[in-house]
């Protein structure tokens, strides 16, 4: 039963990343391949602060979303000047380069060694240390951002992005600074994925860099061209599929070492067969 | 003693692994105008393939097996040109499927090869041990050598080939416009396909070079690739001198960046240099 738990809490956690991701990637027609340079910019504010400082998990949390939207931001400055296929490999870039900041800033980071013992959240007084209220709180959260994700996409906001997406040149032709737009969905889902983050360094109590290396902003394009360029309920299920890949995996009896890889295996074909056969993703509305 | 012989030598050593990666890249691109991220895999793969080789028959001579390694690569990423990238060419599909198509090959090749030779290190040796020359005041090893005059002979070989052989014109002809070339009667698919085996042959003897300077570990190719990457972009995407230039270019910033801090960094200064020239000379050194 833990072990369903544990891997319910894995769903959310990606879930919300996902989303985050599908927002730049699905909706906006951007390529960005440094989700997890966000993803660890949320992890390591939470850990830093709840370790160091001895804060409270929630406002750790509230400081690393903007955080991670402040380097977004400035990212993004740069990045939202670029489209296409030059977006992709700058986004890589800066995945790489905050990738190295977490492995070499050893008096930040503690670098490849990595930050343990970090403590679950506190809420008022009571602690969310067992599986199953973290699973709660997760879900919570990814209920949340799912709602806030579907308001956005909604929103004429999320209509503006859309057009930029199918074309930049006409919307720009209306009045709207498609450069500002690209710029404010990028920090959005900056924000969103520091979520991830913290519910991530809390739960798992360790974090080190391997974590948050471009693997990981892969497997998160995995999961949302899967599930669904420009659907929401698609990256959840995405998150869903590409979880229990791996336990699937196990079962057919993958000793681990070699499941690890077959994990990678598998979404790299899964990859370069919907790209063949279903470049939309399962339930997508968007074509790359 | 000096320091700077020793830098400018290393500088130069870089320079040629890159030059070996961005070379075959730069073909590529030029041909098929996408960004092939799988190239990485290639170099990869030719260094596991002649590590194999040395490992199952022992005895063989070395430049057979390098030979022999080489030809693998060469083949496989032809292979992979007709299973997938043709494919995806023939729906018509956007640079940018081709490019997370190409990201989800290297992911299953990266992972197929940790499967059957481990994630560790592995290095290729020849028996004896490589001997070092003093140059100038420098430490270069025979292997550096063959490094830099394979970097040197295979750049001045593809210029020729594309400016006095027929194959070379056509290839041309192909970058140029794929449609025309197709008008007057150039088989353009094969035509790419031999662009595909040539240029990811060039990427295998780089991987192979490396295995027998520092080793071979499965997650190479992916350093090795942003290197590729990013020397074509800076010295001109698409152009055989640009490859060259750019990655004498990453090869001396990298270096002598790392000179006044510390060697853990290098990855940062390759993206750093290559966000400057994509911000203010996206066009890079020559223009195609």
């Amino acid at each position: 039963m833990d072990y369903f738990i544990h891997l319910a809490i894995l769903f959310a956690i990606y879930g919300i990343l996902g989303l985050s991701l599908n927002l730049v990637v699905g909706y906006t027609g951007l390529l960005s391949v440094a989700e997890a340079a966000f993803y660890g910019v949320g992890a390591y504010v939470t850990a830093l602060l709840l370790v160091n400082a001895g804060w409270n998990f929630f406002a750790a949390m509230g400081v690393a979303v903007i955080a991670s939207a402040a380097v977004a931001l400035v990212i993004g400055l740069v990045l939202s000047r670029f489209g296409g296929d030059y977006y992709a490999l700058a986004s890589l870039g800066f995945g790489v380069i905050i990738y190295s900041i977490f492995l070499n800033w050893q008096a930040v980071t503690n670098g490849p060694l990595g930050i343990p013992a970090i403590p679950r959240p506190d809420f008022f007084g009571y602690v969310i240390g067992d599986e199953a209220s973290y699973l709660v709180m997760s879900l919570v959260f990814l209920l949340l951002v799912y709602v806030v994700s579907r308001f956005i996409v909604r929103s004429s906001f999320g209509r503006a992005i859309r057009a930029i997406r199918e074309d930049e040149a006409a919307i720009q032709v209306f009045g709207y600074r498609a450069i500002n737009y690209k710029l404010l969905i990028f920090v959005i889902g900056a924000g969103i994925a520091a979520i991830a983050g913290a519910l991530y360094a809390s739960y798992i109590t360790y974090i080190d860099p391997s974590t948050f290396s471009v693997n990981e902003s892969i497997f998160v394009l995995a999961i949302v061209i899967l599930g669904g360029l420009a659907s929401l309920r698609g990256s959840l299920f995405g998150a869903a599929f590409l979880v229990l890949l791996p336990e699937l995996l196990r079962f057919v009896g993958f000793p681990d070492t070699i499941a690890a890889q077959m994990r990678q295996a598998v979404y790299g074909v899964l990859l370069v067969v919907l790209m063949l056969y279903r470049p939309e993703g399962l339930t997508g509305e968007y074509r790359l | 003693m000096s320091i700077l012989p020793q830098l400018i030598a290393n500088s130069l050593i870089a320079a040629g692994t890159y030059a070996l990666i961005a070379l075959g890249f730069n073909l590529i691109y030029a041909a098929t105008k996408f960004f092939n991220l799988a190239h990485g895999a290639m170099a990869t793969a030719g260094g596991y393939a002649a590590f194999f080789l040395l490992q199952s028959f022992v005895g063989i001579n070395v430049v057979l097996a390098a030979a022999l390694g080489v030809l693998f690569a060469g083949l496989l990423g032809w292979a992979l040109d007709r299973a997938v990238y043709r494919e995806l060419r023939k729906r018509k599909a956007s640079n940018t499927v081709l490019l997370v198509a190409s990201l989800g090959v290297f992911t299953v090749i990266q992972a197929v090869i940790a499967m059957i030779f481990t994630s560790q290190f592995q290095t290729l040796s020849g028996g004896a041990a490589d001997s070092v020359y003093q140059i100038g005041g420098a430490a270069v090893t025979e292997t550096q050598v063959i490094m830099i005059a394979a970097a040197v002979a295979i750049a001045a070989g593809l210029g020729l080939l594309l400016k006095k052989t027929l194959l070379g014109k056509e290839v041309r002809a192909v970058s140029d416009d794929e449609e025309v070339a197709k008008i007057v009667g150039i088989n353009t698919e094969r035509v790419i396909g031999w662009v595909f085996f040539i240029g990811s042959a060039i990427a295998g003897l780089g991987g192979i070079l490396v295995g027998f300077d520092t080793g071979l570990q499965p997650t190479m190719g992916m350093s090795l690739l942003l290197r590729g990457v990013i020397a074509s972009i800076v010295g001109g995407v698409g152009t055989v001198y640009g490859a060259a230039a750019g990655a004498l270019l990453l090869g001396f910033v990298e270096n002598f960046g790392i000179w006044k801090i510390s060697g853990e960094w290098k990855d940062a200064i390759a993206f750093s240099l290559l966000i400057v020239f994509l911000v203010f000379r996206p066009q890079g050194i020559f223009k195609r």
